[in-house]
């Protein structure tokens, strides 16, 4: 575990707690994260790991039933901004924070169309960005040199590993400062997983990336700090 | 012992009725092959009129049954160009936007709106024409209002097998696109409709099945048995259904009886191209939208 | 308006639209009906008997006459259509089973004229012949017919509540080495109690809504049925026959009157359906 050399804080939450119904999954949760550095996030299963990573990109709020108390804030263009506020678009938050699920799931389109999917939704259609940003999201996550011939090909005729990095390629196509993984690696064979461990590592530079893992040799080989959601209650180490 | 005996009992109560129905069905469609097969003619469909003469409508086709079957094409044409828009923004609506008691209250009156007998909706149909007439003179039942019952006939499938599309669709694939920024409406757009197109296409092709078939309701709406092509929107016309129910009270001699079996066999195949483009459609789609591996 | 407000009115007034339709209806039969309607002169228009030379306007005939056809029907299609449903999901081998349901997905797309229409000239002879009684247009024949009808639907039905049946169920049943017919009897059919009834319930709906069979089939005078050899009118057929009479008569009127009946009837018992739940209404 490297140490990270005072970097300013990138995301907090403060007295975080959510309910699905009346089931408290997550308690009074009140941590930060570093930017430019990997944190990983583990527990015993059914903790609340995928929904706390959710919270970061409001993506539970398509869930019925789910509720949410305290605060969660991210420092984005160098302030720290509520991301529950009014004023907040989700779409736009949704770009700034990408989530990697934990089984791929590529669109069914080329493999082109899947990473400009993104652009076309923000309105991005001049041909010669889209190609450039497409071209660079796929080289990011080492996924260009394998699929850079056959771009017109159904995403779904890549492999498990390469759809994967495929759909980490998807959410860095818009830039985003922070990057949400929910067990990238866990369906993967560990030749892929290795190869997406490097990814995240050359990742850091430019993205704050939260992870979920189950595996501890991972976490030890590329998490600078480890948070532990068990139970009603977290450490951050 | 006892269990023995209800065993072999249910098995052959289960094979008897199952043989039973089987062989029913298989008579029924079997009279009417035998009786309306060998009366498949062109002069069946056209009369006297060369089939050229009739499609660029130069002449009327006096004898044949060509007007009746240019009235169901229309009728089916105008019903569901009218219901699948509307049917289909409903069933949008109570997928993604429609929650809790609201959603099932839209849901509960659609149900009924289906389970309204199809000679009801066609008295609905006519007391629509009715009230109308009394502001505008020229309406009157005729091939409009019979295609607006048509419509609100199949509305509720319509409905239903684009709710019941959407709905369906596993909750990682709804999540994907908002996770990378999409707006629900984009989401609807881009992801959501696209994967329920099979569902939805086979539903509109049992729509069009629906009002290809329907007697009672054109009964009470307009149609009538020897009109002619139709010549606009709000005169009279002729339809397959009605002609064969027509004919079985109302034939005149041995030749007449044979158009009528001629016709029921023309709408039984026409339905069962429906049916089959129904089922070849939904796969088509299906093998292209689902993951493939 | 932006492009997404446009859209979601759009996809809400088309929800709206398609609800107020079931309330017009509604609304039209009761407007239209009205004069009948008056002064509690309702419950005696479903009781009296229909005799206009004696200024007789009840539909009591036509309602004896659609639950006799209904219930007749029923009494054929349930009892088939279960037996062929455990037929279909449980007994048979599976090849046959499939060229079974497909032949019934294939009957479901027959339209009812045609039914309707071989009746007439082989079901009705034949029940003439048989019985040697009338005309052969009876109940007998139109519940024959439109059992028939009802069938098909019914064992579709019924043979996806079977087969919704959870596995966890079904290998448990077969882990403890019951037969089909004892998995059948023993944990099917309870698990299916809803979805059955559910099944059941619609058909009454579809049977009590058709008019051309019993148009075409049940001789259709207006007499209260004695015997199921006798002709009878359906609330339906008496729609479409007395459709062509004057609009401003009684006896138009009472087409309202059946259709208000039909309409209260078929939501009934889909209202039914709901409470009891079981079902996902699909496209059925």
């Amino acid at each position: 575990m490297t140490e990270n050399k005072s970097n300013e804080m990138k995301i907090k939450t403060v007295n975080l707690s959510f309910y699905y119904n009346h089931l408290r999954v997550l308690k009074d949760i009140s941590v930060e994260f570093p930017e430019r550095s990997i944190s990983a996030i583990v527990g015993p299963s059914g903790q609340g790991k995928s929904t706390f990573l959710m919270i970061f990109n409001r993506l539970w709020e398509t869930i019925p039933d789910a509720r949410m108390e305290g605060e969660a804030f991210i420092r984005l263009n160098n302030k720290w901004v509520n991301i529950y506020d009014r004023s907040i678009s989700l779409p736009e938050l949704r770009r700034s924070a990408g989530m990697v699920f934990q089984t791929p799931n590529p669109l069914p389109m080329s493999i082109f169309k899947n990473i400009s999917f993104p652009l076309k939704l923000s309105g991005v259609t001049e041909m010669q960005s889209v190609d450039e940003k497409v071209e660079s999201a796929l080289k990011q996550a080492f996924l260009w040199d394998e699929v850079k011939d056959r771009l017109t090909d159904d995403a779904r005729s890549l492999s498990g590993g390469q759809q994967q990095r495929l759909c980490i390629a998807r959410a860095l196509t818009l830039d985003p400062e922070i990057l949400l993984l929910d067990e990238p690696t866990s369906f993967l064979d560990a030749r892929s997983g290795q190869i997406i461990e490097d990814l995240l590592l050359s990742l850091k530079e430019s993205c704050t990336i939260l992870l979920i893992s189950h595996y501890m040799d991972q976490i030890r080989r590329i998490a600078d700090q480890v948070m532990e959601l068990s139970g009603d209650t977290s450490n951050n180490s | 012992m006892k269990e023995r005996f209800i065993e072999i009992f249910i098995k052959s109560f289960a094979w008897l009725s199952g043989l039973l129905l089987l062989s029913a069905a298989f008579v029924i469609i079997g009279f009417l092959m035998i009786k309306g097969i060998p009366t498949l003619s062109l002069s069946l469909i056209f009369g006297d009129t060369s089939p050229a003469d009739a499609f660029l409508l130069r002449r009327q086709v006096l004898t044949g049954l060509f007007p009746a079957m240019a009235g169901t094409c229309l009728l089916v044409l105008l019903a569901v160009g009218m219901a699948t828009p509307v049917g289909l923004a409903a069933g949008i609506y109570l997928a993604e936007y429609g929650r809790g008691t609201l959603k099932s209250f839209f849901s509960l009156f659609c149900d009924i709106l289906a389970g309204v007998p199809s000679i009801v909706i066609g008295l609905f149909g006519f007391s629509l024409a009715i009230s109308l007439h009394h502001y505008i003179r020229e309406i009157y039942p005729c091939l409009l209002i019979s295609a607006l019952a048509l419509a609100f006939l199949v509305l509720p499938y319509l409905i239903r097998t684009t709710q019941f599309a959407m709905e369906s669709i596993p909750a990682e694939v709804r999540l994907t696109a908002p996770a990378l920024g999409a707006t629900k409406l984009q989401n609807i757009a881009y992801v959501l409709f696209p994967r329920s197109l099979p569902g939805i296409a086979s539903g509109v092709i049992l729509a069009i099945g629906r009002c290809a078939e329907d007697t009672s309701v054109i009964m009470l709406t307009g149609v009538v048995a020897a009109a002619g092509i139709p010549g606009s929107l709000l005169s009279a016309y002729e339809a397959l259904p009605f002609y064969i129910y027509y004919i079985s009270s109302q034939y005149r001699d041995a030749y007449e009886l044979q158009t009528g079996y001629g016709a029921a066999v023309i709408l039984l195949i026409i339905c069962a191209c429906l049916f089959l483009a129904a089922f070849y459609l939904k796969n088509q789609l299906m093998n292209r939208m689902l993951y493939r591996q | 308006m932006d492009k997404t407000t446009i859209a979601e009115t759009g996809f809400l007034g088309a929800a709206v639209l398609s609800v107020s339709l079931t309330a017009l209806i509604l609304i039209f039969m009761l407007f239209l009906g009205f004069p009948l309607f008056k002064g509690g002169s309702f419950i005696t228009l479903l009781t009296t008997p229909w005799n206009p030379d004696k200024g007789l306007f009840g539909i009591y005939p036509m309602l004896a006459g659609t639950l006799s056809i209904v219930l007749l029907s029923l009494c054929w299609a349930f009892p088939l259509s279960l037996g062929a449903s455990a037929l279909i999901s449980v007994i048979a081998p599976a090849g046959f089973a499939k060229f079974c349901k497909k032949t019934v997905q294939m009957l479901t797309g027959i339209p009812t004229v045609i039914y309707g229409f071989v009746g007439v000239f082989l079901l009705v002879p034949f029940v003439r012949e048989m019985f040697a009684s009338g005309s052969g247009m009876s109940i007998l024949s139109a519940s024959l017919m439109l059992s028939m009808v009802i069938s098909p639907t019914m064992i579709l039905i019924f043979t996806d509540t079977f087969e919704s049946l959870p596995a966890s169920y079904s290998a448990a049943a077969d882990a403890l080495g019951a037969s089909p017919v004892q998995k059948l009897v023993y944990v099917i059919l309870p698990y299916s109690r809803r979805g059955i009834f559910a099944g059941l319930i619609l058909s009454v709906g579809r049977a009590m809504g058709d008019t051309l069979i019993a148009l075409m089939l049940a001789g259709n005078a207006v007499a209260v049925p004695g015997s199921i050899l006798d002709s009878a009118r359906t609330l339906t057929a008496h729609i479409a026959l007395v459709i062509a009479a004057d609009f401003d008569s009684i006896e138009f009127k009472t087409i309202f009157a059946a259709g208000l009946v039909l309409y209260v009837f078929t939501t009934s018992l889909i209202l039914l359906v709901r409470i009891i739940g079981g079902m996902d209404m699909k496209n059925r």
